[in-house]
């Protein structure tokens, strides 16, 4: 044996040694950091400026942050409660009138004022950004004294008040934002230059206070110590960006993260089956559906009802739902499972393909056709569209339709879709704003309606009216009963086929306690403690 | 013509080099059958013309291409790379503060990459045809064909999850404090603040997906390290070395060994190059703060400023990297010195 291979094995061996010792420094791993949540989240937050926030991630910080005039319970949706104020609303809905609790403080110490409401959400409407399209049917918001807020509506508005849990009516302190550059003067979206300093700091009321967002790294929330509510279990929230699913479910076995947001379906299992880890299942937001063009120099046959319906009964539901997995579940309109006045997922539509059959058969079409079906090549949601849109080939290929599949890249296929050029699109669609309302864009001339070219020219005028009257109805008993009817009516008729809703499935270590779920914030970090 | 004049006309070159990305990189960019209002804004916010004519003014995208093209070079010279629309910050902070974590995962990649490259190659040379060659032929072999991906996945799950002995994702664990910020780099600010604890994270979280990302350049180095020693090791001047009397350690490595570093020396410049483009997968996997993933991120949603400044960087990196790959050439072949 050559000296020279010694000498290398004995350079080498020390070298591993010396890695090992430096890394076995470490690996006492800092453990059980009682004082600091960590969350680990696939960072999509592109400001933390409550007027231009419009993510999910950057809802938790928010939620974190600041305060609304009015709020959700913790865990449902179901009903508005107070938070900062308390309200009435005037009998012909167009005046909401805010009373701002006593002894209101932000976290600089200066006290809460109606003005700041009203500058905050005259900044958010003028500085045109992502969530701006909330206010569209506000008028104007005054405050005739120092604890009242006036909102006037342009229109009744049935879901203003959901609209108004948004972060995007967060309260905020009106002269630190002035301070560092803030506007609420109609050309906020030219003068405004408080969005950089907010993005690192916060001026709000909330339990914590944003202290640094290293982006695409990790933010950090500390104690509001000036903050008048329960005090938080946690003295700081740490979110550290990593988008990998399974970097994600690591980190949280080890213990280095407390809560792991973005796991998928096929994960539960192994989650569930450690003892030091909890899962949340629970329905999502987003529903995916097809489209099906109401034009027929685009749609050809998708134009004609009776097809519609043949391929509405046609999907294999429980297949999509297995191919699925988690907690999904089958909507039964295109209104979320869950939502307030939403059908439950009983009575969603099943199988029935000699009805469908008939029914084609009926518009002519026996032989069946050939069609492009576009769609987002892409996972959303833990979704896999491609996967998904093979499936409804499958099934259509059973009523004598070839389907032939069009993906494209989420930017290009988003062209046509939103111009109305897709003949059958497979899509989704989640809430501007937890509430029904929001869904009513789906019948004919709303947002999606007018992607399937669904007008009211080629529109039944029983749905219009139903469409009409959900628009002005603020009733929530006579609220129910039309949306009773817009998801009967939708089940039969229209240009819409929703195939699922996906759950969502959080991680978390065994000993936190507090978790609850909101559609609208998905987990509030004031909630958690240690056990 | 002497090294001076040599780099003094490559660096002169590079200027139109990089004209010649910006325009490439804006003409590809725009050619992609897209919007950029599709990636920003959301499902409501597009429906509403105020808010998307509000945004086309806020990015200059209301503007004739020729006329931004024109704008983007005019603040280029004046050092403006523009602000990225995804972080709404300026691109250049944006690349200051991405670059040197992949600066820092790339760098340590190649160092051990190679190092163990070399030490493998050599290993398998000199123990030819026994244990060791096989050994270490394998292990190559897995670094040249084992996705990165997958490599990356599978070494958090062993040595993260099971073994403990690694750190997790990230440069630094949550509750450390990052040093202050002087190069970018978290070995050399912990060392400038004389921050122990986060000198001993960072370089605990480096091993890992530096091990990863190296695997590629060591499978390539070990196979020619071993092939170049070996041909070395056959070559007339070996047996001259061996015939008066030198021990056999100095006809290894102040002879062989030498000799076949040369073809090394280009791979090294090629991988520390893709390497420096930023590791997308690992980056993403191992959540590293990089180039990579902030490229990725400005490409899917069409942020053009970071785009065109990603584009400029990467080229700027790669033009100077084959100048010092090529430098180095003229140093170490006594060949290309004489003529």
């Amino acid at each position: 044996m050559f000296t020279v291979q010694a000498k290398i094995k004995r350079s080498l061996t020390l070298l591993a040694m010396s890695a090992l010792a430096l890394t076995m420094a470490y690996s006492q791993r800092v453990s059980a950091q009682s004082k600091a949540l960590v969350i680990g989240i696939a960072e999509n937050t592109t400001s933390l400026d409550p007027a231009r926030a419009f993510e999910p991630e950057s809802g938790i910080i928010l939620k974190g942050t600041y305060d609304t005039l009015v709020t959700f319970p913790p865990d449902n949706v179901d009903k508005i409660v107070p938070d900062l104020a308390t309200w009435t609303i005037s009998t012909d809905g167009l005046t909401y009138t805010f009373t701002l609790k006593d002894g209101l403080t932000f976290s600089s110490g200066n006290p809460v004022t109606a003005n700041d409401a009203v500058f905050s959400f005259n900044r958010m409407k003028n500085i045109k950004g992502n969530p701006s399209f909330l206010a569209a049917t506000i008028s104007s918001v005054s405050a005739p004294d120092a604890k009242t807020i006036v909102l006037k509506l342009t229109t009744p508005d049935p879901a203003i008040l959901a609209k108004l849990v948004y972060p995007a009516f967060a309260v905020t302190d009106s002269a630190v934002v002035k301070q560092h550059g803030g506007t609420d003067a109609a050309d906020a979206d030219k003068s405004d230059t408080a969005g950089s300093w907010l993005d690192n700091n916060s001026a709000g009321t909330g339990p914590y206070v944003l202290t640094q967002w290293d982006k695409h790294n990790q933010t950090t929330l500390v104690r509001n110590t000036k903050y008048k509510g329960t005090t938080p279990a946690f003295d700081q929230v740490i979110l550290r960006d990593i988008p990998q699913a399974a970097t994600q479910k690591s980190s949280l076995e080890t213990g280095d993260i407390d809560i792991a947001y973005d796991l998928t379906p096929d994960q539960s299992a192994s989650v569930k089956g450690n003892s030091s880890l909890k899962l949340f299942e629970g329905a999502g937001n987003t529903v995916f559906f097809l489209l099906m063009n109401q034009d027929k120099t685009i749609g050809g046959p998708l134009s004609d009802p009776k097809v519609d319906q043949a391929i509405r009964l046609a999907l294999d539901y429980s297949g999509v739902l297995k191919l699925t997995g988690g907690s999904a579940v089958t909507p039964a309109s295109v209104i979320p499972v869950g939502f307030a006045d939403a059908f439950g997922t009983d009575k969603a539509l099943t199988r029935n393909l000699d009805a469908a059959k008939k029914l084609l058969a009926d518009a002519g079409q026996s032989s069946g056709f050939t069609i492009n079906l576009e769609y987002p090549d892409f996972t959303y949601q833990g979704v896999n569209i491609g996967t998904t849109a093979q499936k409804v080939q499958a099934d259509l290929k059973d009523l004598g339709i070839t389907v032939n599949l069009k993906p494209a890249d989420v930017q290009v296929a988003l062209a046509n879709y939103r111009t109305g050029k897709s003949a059958f699109a497979l899509w989704f669609w989640g809430p501007d704003f937890i509430d029904p309302q929001d869904y009513v864009e789906f019948l004919p001339d709303g947002i999606v309606g007018k992607r399937a070219n669904w007008t009211s020219a080629n529109s039944d005028p029983a749905i219009q009216k139903v469409r009409d009257q959900l628009n002005i109805e603020t009733d929530t008993a006579k609220r129910t009963a039309l949306f009773a009817q817009m998801q009967t009516y939708l089940q039969q008729n229209g240009p819409f086929a929703p195939i699922v809703q996906p759950g969502i499935q959080i991680g978390y270590r065994a000993d936190l306690k507090g978790f609850a779920y909101n559609a609208q914030w998905i987990i509030d970090p004031a909630t958690f403690s240690r056990q | 013509m002497s090294l001076g004049f040599f780099i003094i006309r490559r660096l002169l070159l590079t200027i139109p080099l990089l004209i010649g990305v910006t325009l490439i990189s804006f003409v590809l960019a725009h050619i992609v059958p897209a919007d950029p209002i599709t990636a920003n804004l959301g499902q409501r916010a597009i429906s509403d013309p105020t808010i998307v004519a509000a945004f086309r003014a806020q990015w200059g995208l209301d503007q004739p291409l020729p006329a931004q093209y024109a704008v983007y070079l005019r603040n280029l010279l004046s050092g403006n790379l523009g602000v990225s629309i995804h972080s709404r910050r300026p691109v250049l902070d944006d690349l200051r503060a991405y670059a040197p974590a992949t600066i820092e995962l790339a760098t340590t990649a190649t160092l051990l990459g190679v190092s163990l490259g070399l030490l493998l190659g050599v290993l398998a040379a000199v123990g030819r045809g026994k244990l060791i060659d096989s050994v270490a032929r394998f292990v190559s072999l897995i670094g040249l064909s084992a996705p990165v991906f997958w490599l990356a996945l599978i070494a958090l799950a062993v040595f993260y999850v099971r073994l403990r002995v690694v750190p997790g994702p990230g440069r630094l664990d949550a509750t450390i404090k990052a040093p202050p910020t002087i190069s970018g780099l978290l070995i050399l600010d912990s060392l400038f603040a004389g921050r122990w604890d986060a000198l001993r994270n960072a370089v605990g979280h480096l091993i890992l997906p530096s091990l990863v990302l190296g695997s590629y350049s060591m499978g390539t180095i070990t196979r020619i390290t071993r092939a170049g020693m070996i041909d070395s090791l056959a070559q007339d001047y070996v047996r001259t070395a061996r015939s008066k009397g030198l021990r056999e350690r100095i006809v290894w490595f102040r002879h062989a060994f030498r000799n076949a570093l040369i073809p090394v020396v280009t791979v090294i410049g090629l991988t520390y190059g893709t390497l420096l483009s930023g590791a997308v997968l690992t980056e993403t996997i191992f959540a590293w703060p990089g180039i990579g993933r902030y490229a990725y991120l400005a490409s899917t949603t069409l942020d053009f400023p970071a785009i065109m400044g990603v584009s400029l960087f990467l080229s700027l990196i790669f033009i100077l990297i084959n100048l010092v790959v090529d430098v180095l050439y003229y140093l170490v072949d006594p060949r290309l010195r004489a003529r």
